[in-house]
């Protein structure tokens, strides 16, 4: 089952609604928690093992933590050590079991994959560490953490929330308020209309051009690649209002994992708008740590003292840097194309942050207004084409083939000939997802300048909100992309 | 503290550091910037600043700032 088919949103769903509305408040964790493990059951059957070994590791780790601070005869750095010790215990079980089922299938081993270990391994990894950091109390209540990793509307594809963000709001079991049940059914509207309207309605032409891009002439693969840039935004942001809507049911906030990102004025920016729990949960257990490890400080310093300070303090940063970036890429799977997608970000951040400084400089002394709609229009352009690029090598099937891509692009790009090119949409398609997509810009262009379209709408009086609410329904009913023609193209983030 | 003030000062130019308190959740100071304040800081108060202390709770503020300065130096 996934989330944007409508047995989850009208069946699966509304009947945990119900259940869990119905028991005492004191039982209604049970329900949620009921509810996680049949939902991941109907997903991965007995799989569903897997995902209590790691449940159990990470509370596991957490007491033993616990109690070795407490009760330990050492203190000090032995201490420390003795902490480290259980933590990577706890992490190689965790971790130990993604690496089995991702990365196996380098040497030519594949097997089926949990759904969402991806997701619950870091959030294993960061209640373990945070627990280690003295960040956050060790759980006593195996529920609750059970809980915490296995939340159904976020098993799938995230977000990748920290226990100190939605443990308790999990256990709590506080009723369903009307307020909750509305707005968080908007939001599943609103993820819907993203899915239906857009992504789905794309992805004939990505599977057609992606596919058999030699074929193509130059323009109709540039219209693939922006068309995928564009499915990937609708579909994973699309997703994510679905899992934060069925959150907000239940009076759980889980975390934004989007903020505009196609208004970021540089690629690092862009990072921190795009799949932003992954963004920060590198950050704080990778970059942080590895820029502050005694090895990195001790380079730093040796090159402050031969090149000075304007060199020395590029170098904790960076080596984090390219780690952060070699996970991110290694995360998303064990393919070369990945592992390009993670350097060309390495690459385009560094680039930015060891020229930031004579850029604001230039601008200075060119007095250019970055505000003015010009510059915010070129800087956009660019980031856009930024953006394509590596989309493009992120779902070319080789390396080879998003450099392929790229050669046609550049070199046998004929505008002329796109009218006649089969892409694998009609008129009538290509309206409406040109039609939605200016809608979903124009809502992120409201929520940039930070007006909460929801709050409007609630605004209203009633006749007119409930018009507009049923006019988004009939909307996704007639115009979306299903039924016979179109292909319900599974959630593209969930696979990895 | 003066010290502290003469290093953000130098960091992020321009800005009221001493009474400002959303140093990070206006993204005055990015994740360069922290470390650039923790290699700074680290070296003119003689701690060690670990991955743990870098929350925004320890960072907004230039007070904030002072009161883990001062924790860690105890700590020591």
């Amino acid at each position: 089952m996934e989330y944007h088919l409508l047995t989850y949103s009208l069946l699966f769903l509304p009947a945990v609604v119900i259940l869990y509305q119905l028991v005492q408040k004191r039982y209604r964790f049970i329900v949620l928690l009921a509810a996680d493990y049949i939902f991941f059951w109907m997903v991965s059957k007995w799989l569903i093992v897997y995902l209590f070994i790691a449940t159990l590791a990470t509370y596991g780790t957490g007491r033993v933590l616990d109690y070795v601070s407490e009760h330990s005869s050492v203190k000090g750095k032995q201490l420390t050590k003795r902490k480290r010790c259980v933590l990577a215990a706890g992490i190689f079980v965790t971790l130990g079991m993604l690496v089995i089922f991702k990365y196996l299938k380098v040497f030519g081993i594949t097997l089926l994959a949990p759904i969402g270990i991806s997701y619950y391994t870091l959030q294993t990894i960061s209640y373990m560490t945070d627990v280690y950091r003295g960040t956050v109390k060790a759980d006593k209540n195996l529920a609750r953490t059970a809980l915490y990793l296995s939340f159904f509307p976020q098993i799938m594809e995230g977000p990748i929330s920290r226990y100190s963000e939605t443990a308790e709001s999990l256990f709590s079991g506080s009723s369903i308020e009307y307020n909750n049940l509305v707005y968080g059914y908007q939001r599943i509207l609103w993820g819907l209309f993203k899915k239906m309207m857009v992504a789905d309605r794309l992805a004939p032409v990505i599977f057609k051009i992606f596919g058999d891009y030699e074929r193509y002439d130059g323009s109709a693969v540039t219209v693939a690649v922006i068309c995928y840039t564009f499915q990937l935004y609708t579909e994973f942001s699309g997703g994510m209002d679905i899992i934060l809507g069925s959150g907000e049911i239940f009076g759980v906030k889980l975390p934004e994992n989007f903020r505009q990102p196609f208004f970021a004025d540089s690629a690092g920016d862009f990072w921190r708008r795009w799949h932003i729990t992954l963004g920060t949960w590198l950050k704080d257990y990778i970059f942080y740590p590895i820029s502050l490890a005694k090895p990195v400080k001790k380079l730093a310093k040796k090159v402050k003292g031969v090149w000075g300070i304007n060199v020395s303090k590029f170098v904790a940063p960076t080596i984090a840097l390219f780690f952060v970036w070699l996970s991110n890429g290694i995360w998303h799977g064990a393919g070369w194309t990945y592992l390009f997608y993670g350097m060309y970000y390495f690459v385009l951040i560094f680039l930015e942050n060891i020229t930031e400084a004579p850029r604001k400089k230039w601008i200075a002394r060119m007095h250019i207004n970055t505000e003015k709609i010009g510059w915010r229009l070129l800087t956009g352009v660019k980031l856009f084409v930024i953006i394509n690029l590596g989309e493009m090598f992120f779902r070319a099937e080789t390396v080879a083939q998003g450099f392929g891509m790229l050669g046609k692009i550049c070199t046998d790009f004929h505008i002329s000939v796109l009218k006649e090119a089969d892409i694998g949409l009609d008129k009538y398609d290509i309206i409406l997802a040109v039609a939605s997509l200016f809608v979903v810009f124009l809502v992120d262009i409201i929520h940039e300048k930070g007006i909460s379209i929801r709050n409007k709408v609630a605004s209203f009086k009633m006749p007119l909100r409930w018009s507009f609410w049923y006019a988004v329904i009939f909307l996704i009913v007639i115009f979306g992309a299903y039924g016979a023609g179109y292909t319900i193209v599974d959630m593209i983030y969930a696979a990895y | 503290m003066e010290e502290l003030i003469e290093i953000l000062e130098e960091l992020v130019p321009g800005e009221d550091v001493e009474n400002c308190t959303t140093l990070i959740d206006d993204h005055i100071l990015d994740s360069f910037g922290i470390l650039s304040l923790v290699s700074e800081i680290e070296e003119a108060f003689d701690i060690e600043v670990s991955p743990a202390e870098l929350t925004p709770g320890n960072f907004n503020s230039a007070a904030a700032l002072w009161e883990m300065i001062c924790r860690l130096k105890e700590e020591n």
